[in-house]
């Protein structure tokens, strides 16, 4: 099945993976691996794999694809720390159906466009950016593993079936932005200076290299962000024990999967670090890192359960906390990563800046349209949708707390059930909907003004359709 | 009675010109690097001395500026080490007075270059606060859950090799102006004690464990998921730290040091088939998870102190060496504490499957042991049995000689760097780490 699946051949292999020096031994010895890992691979993590081939040609396909792509995108992955209730229904009752019911098909194409669009703009389709990581042997070993734990609700499932079957139709956005910033700015200017030592500079040297418009560090960086967002999903998918239910699975299982999901995210992260390390330049270092504290920082404002449905804090949660939790849980990575990028191509303090307003108002905007997706759909009245999402809070901005309050029945300590129904129904009759919609639009307009430094190209042109997409509803 | 070379010192200050003695072997090119290090210094107080009876003879040694010893290449390229024997007052004074000192009054180093700890007890104690200061943010639980382990009952092995060495180093390179280590070289014995705790916060996790130095799990107190975020967390302020000295080469060594440990994590789940690689295997795992963070920021203090690669070099393979003979002993008191210290949980690393050195050393004489290291002793009776053949064979022994032998390596290595406190402070150290209980 795997074979179908394709691995690339390696002319058709990504620009970016080629550039590796050890790649080309590395294919070897990665294709018996990946054929191993993929033996070993329980059939519940391939069950919904396509084969590219077919699902590029047959126009169906095509536009079921589209579907999945992007109701993977705003659902599954849980990107932008998106409404995990959402993926627990979509599980259960198909995910497609669901999807192609949800939004008319013509709507997403804007987005679905902009981004095939963009794909071309930077070379390649840059959702083979965790490839090279999903075919070590260390994360084939945890695929193996992650057979033992099919049938519970361990949160590495998801993120793991998210990594490995959709890794074709993912959305890698946070990598794409950054290449497309990257590209936009073109070639900068003087180089840091940099004490020549004889000999080893030769990875600099390279690191300096072009592809269409891209420098290979640039790539690198693209590559880092993408790892450290999966990284923080797996470890955000830890399930505390002491919470387990029944109907989650067995403690020892999911004390397993905790073990895989700690084992898997350090693994990412690691390759992070020596990834930002040969990066050569500590100010990137020290600004990606900011953005991977930040996430962490962030994860700790809203309480969440096992399966990542977060809680509705104590305090009065206003829009400025909800737009502070997601600028640090996931606006903060690509803003900073843009102006990371900024940096590595040696680019004036003043476009840094802009390349990182870019980043963290797409960001913000990009989840403000995820926030609303479910509020659009109307096939499913008792659907949930997280409480702390933007149309929620401002919901409780204009009639109070306990509009939302009043809804919520305790059932114990660490769960509870919602009138999703009724507090779907106010909240669409109340103005708080359009006014999520007119802050997307808001910051849209920023990343909009972010990028008139950047002069006309077809980067840039990408840059303005993908920001303009998001604020099509 | 091995006298300091801070000999040469008159109170703290250094003498300018020769900041240290050390005596370089290899007579062919003795000459040649004279001239080329007095040309270089642009002093001519090198002289051709004989080491052992403090005489000023003809070639064979020469007394030179340890500062400049890349420059000494032998006629093969190898450099030429300090040897650095120069063993009582007489030698020194009389080389003293004889050469450049004449004016000056030595007088001994005061300090004894006894217990490792109270060497550096200065710049360790403001150590947790500097380490909570980094961690300062405004969320109160990811704030309390970080700090929970710097709390300053931790051992601090780490920091505290990594200041000794610093101050060797330094030394050694005629860098050091007060002693101390300088402020990057702290930072990296910070961010050493970082990494180290957030490797543990994770292991806590992975291992199920439900206590840590003498106090529960951070992991049991607000539960697994906060538990491996917050590790992330102290990780990612250790990174932000660490760029923040500015050298790319240090933030590459210590970025190492963090893939080293999830692939020594990774090689922790699997077991070699093969007898012969298993042991391999052991050690090599050992080095990642444990001697690599030792070995890295060693090198990385080394690196900061201006050395040359051969310092750096010796700095490397002494934290190498320490790390594993460290490891060592901490494997074997796992089993020791079960006939020592009663009521202690032992035997964990067995508990959790795997097989340590006294286990491997074991099988080689009870073969029915291999079956239950492949099974990782998941069968009941596993435990039991490998525990008793451990204490049944010289198993122990074995792996103590082993520790031994790394421990003499890194004296070895230690004592290529010119002598002073810290250095003998590193060479007592081996034998602490050898001799603990805890």
């Amino acid at each position: 099945m795997f074979s179908t699946t394709r691995l690339p051949s390696r002319t058709a292999l990504p620009t970016f993976l080629r550039l590796s020096d050890t790649f080309a031994t590395e294919t070897a010895r990665t294709t018996t691996s990946f054929a191993r890992s993929r033996r070993n691979m329980p059939t519940e993590l391939l069950a919904n794999q396509k084969p590219l081939e077919k699902v590029s040609r047959s126009p169906f396909n095509v536009a079921f694809n589209v579907h999945r792509r992007t109701a993977s995108h705003f659902a599954c992955r849980g990107d932008f720390n998106s409404n995990p209730s959402l993926l627990i229904c979509n599980k259960d009752s198909g995910l497609q159906s669901r999807t192609v019911s949800m939004w008319p098909s013509g709507r997403k194409s804007d987005w679905q466009k902009a981004l095939s669009d963009a794909e071309k703009v930077v070379g390649y389709p840059t959702s083979f950016m965790s490839l090279r990581y999903l075919l070590s042997d260390e994360l084939s070993n945890v695929a193996m593993h992650l057979r033992k734990l099919v049938g519970t609700k361990h949160p590495i499932l998801k993120t793991a079936r998210g990594f490995v079957y959709d890794g074709n139709n993912s959305m890698q956005t946070r990598g794409l932005l950054v290449l497309l910033v990257s590209k936009a700015a073109g070639p900068g200017g003087e180089w840091e200076e940099e004490e020549e030592e004889e000999g080893d500079e030769e990875e600099d040297s390279n690191g300096r290299s072009m592809v269409s418009g891209i420098y290979r560090s640039q790539r690198s960086l693209a590559e880092i962000t993408e790892m450290i967002h999966t990284a923080y999903l797996m470890h955000r998918g830890v399930v505390n024990l002491e919470e387990v239910t029944s109907a989650d699975g067995t403690v020892d299982d999911m004390s397993f999967g905790n073990k895989m999901a700690v084992l898997s995210g350090d693994f990412l992260l690691a390759n992070a670090c020596t990834g930002l390390a040969r990066l050569r330049n500590t100010k990137v270092v020290e600004i990606v890192s900011s953005a991977i504290a930040d996430m962490m920082e962030g994860s700790f404002l809203l309480e969440q359960d096992n399966q990542g449905v977060t809680f509705l804090p104590d305090k009065d949660w206003a829009i400025k906390d909800w737009t502070n939790h997601t600028f640090l849980c996931s606006a903060s990575l690509i803003a900073k990563s843009c102006q990371a990028a900024m940096m590595l191509a040696g680019h004036r303090l003043d476009i840094q800046k802009k390349a990182y307003n870019y980043g963290k108002h797409m960001g913000l905007a990009h989840r403000l349209h995820a926030d609303l997706l479910p509020f659009s759909d109307t096939s499913d009245p008792n659907m949930p949708f997280a409480l702390t999402s933007a149309p929620l809070v401002l919901h409780m901005e204009h009639a109070g707390r306990a509009a939302v309050t009043d809804k919520i029945t305790q059932v114990s300590d660490k769960s509870m059930k919602v009138d999703y129904k009724q507090l779907r129904l106010e909240v669409l009759e109340g103005p708080a909907i359009h006014a999520a919609k007119e802050l997307c639009y808001d910051h849209a307009q920023r990343a909009l003004a972010a990028v008139t430094v950047f002069q006309e190209s077809e980067a840039k042109s990408a840059l303005e359709n993908m920001t303009r997409a998001v604020t099509r509803f | 009675m091995a006298t300091s070379v801070r000999f040469w010192k008159e109170g703290q200050r250094f003498l300018p010109i020769f900041p240290q003695l050390c005596v370089v072997r290899e007579p062919n090119h003795c000459k040649m690097s004279l001239k080329k290090l007095c040309r270089q210094s642009r002093q001519s107080h090198a002289r051709i001395a004989d080491a052992k009876d403090g005489s000023w003879t003809a070639p064979g040694k020469l007394l030179c500026e340890p500062g400049r010893l890349p420059h000494c290449r032998g006629s093969q390229g190898n450099v030429c080490r300090p040897l650095l024997q120069l063993n009582t007052t007489t030698q020194i004074r009389s080389i003293c007075t004889s050469s450049l000192c004449s004016s000056q009054k030595s007088s001994p180093d005061p300090r004894t270059p006894s217990d490792p700890f109270q060497l550096v007890s200065t710049e360790m104690s403001t150590l947790y606060n500097d380490i909570r200061m980094e961690l300062a943010t405004f969320g109160s639980v990811l704030r309390d859950m970080s700090h929970y382990y710097f709390d300053g009952q931790g051992k601090a092995f780490r920091p505290m090799v990594v200041l000794l060495m610093s101050r060797a180093c330094n030394f050694h390179n005629g860098a050091s102006e007060n002693g101390l280590a300088l402020p990057s070289q702290r930072r990296i014995s910070m961010i050493a004690e970082m990494i180290h705790t957030a490797s543990l916060v994770h292991d806590d996790v992975i291992d199920e464990a439900d206590t840590r130095r003498g106090k529960a799990c951070v992991s049991n107190l607000h539960g697994q998921r906060k538990a491996i975020l917050t590790g992330d967390y102290i990780l990612t302020v250790s990174s932000m730290a660490l760029a923040s000295i500015g050298n790319k080469d240090v933030v590459i060594l210590l970025s190492q040091v963090i893939e080293d440990l999830v692939r020594g994590e990774f090689m922790q789940l699997g077991t070699k088939e093969d007898e012969d690689e298993r042991f391999a295997h052991y050690l090599k795992k050992t080095f990642k998870k444990t001697a690599s963070l030792l070995a890295h920021s060693c090198r990385a203090v080394a690196v900061l102190s201006g050395g040359c690669k051969e310092v750096q070099e010796v700095a490397y393979q002494y934290g190498k060496n320490l790390g594993i003979a460290f490891q060592l002993v901490d494997d074997m008191l796992d089993f020791m504490s079960t006939e020592e210290l009663m009521g202690k949980p032992t035997a964990a690393d067995l508990k959790l499957g795997l097989a340590t050195a006294p286990v491997l050393f074991a099988s080689e004489k009870y073969p029915e042991l291999n079956a239950m290291i492949m099974r990782r002793f998941s069968e009941p009776g596993d435990v039991e049995l490998a525990r008793e053949a451990v204490t049944k064979t010289e198993s122990l022994q074995q792996s103590r000689i082993l520790a031994e032998q790394y421990c003499r390596e890194a004296v070895r290595q230690i004592q290529q760097l010119a002598p002073s406190p810290e250095r003998e402070a590193l060479v007592t150290l081996t034998q602490k780490v050898l001799n603990r209980k805890k």
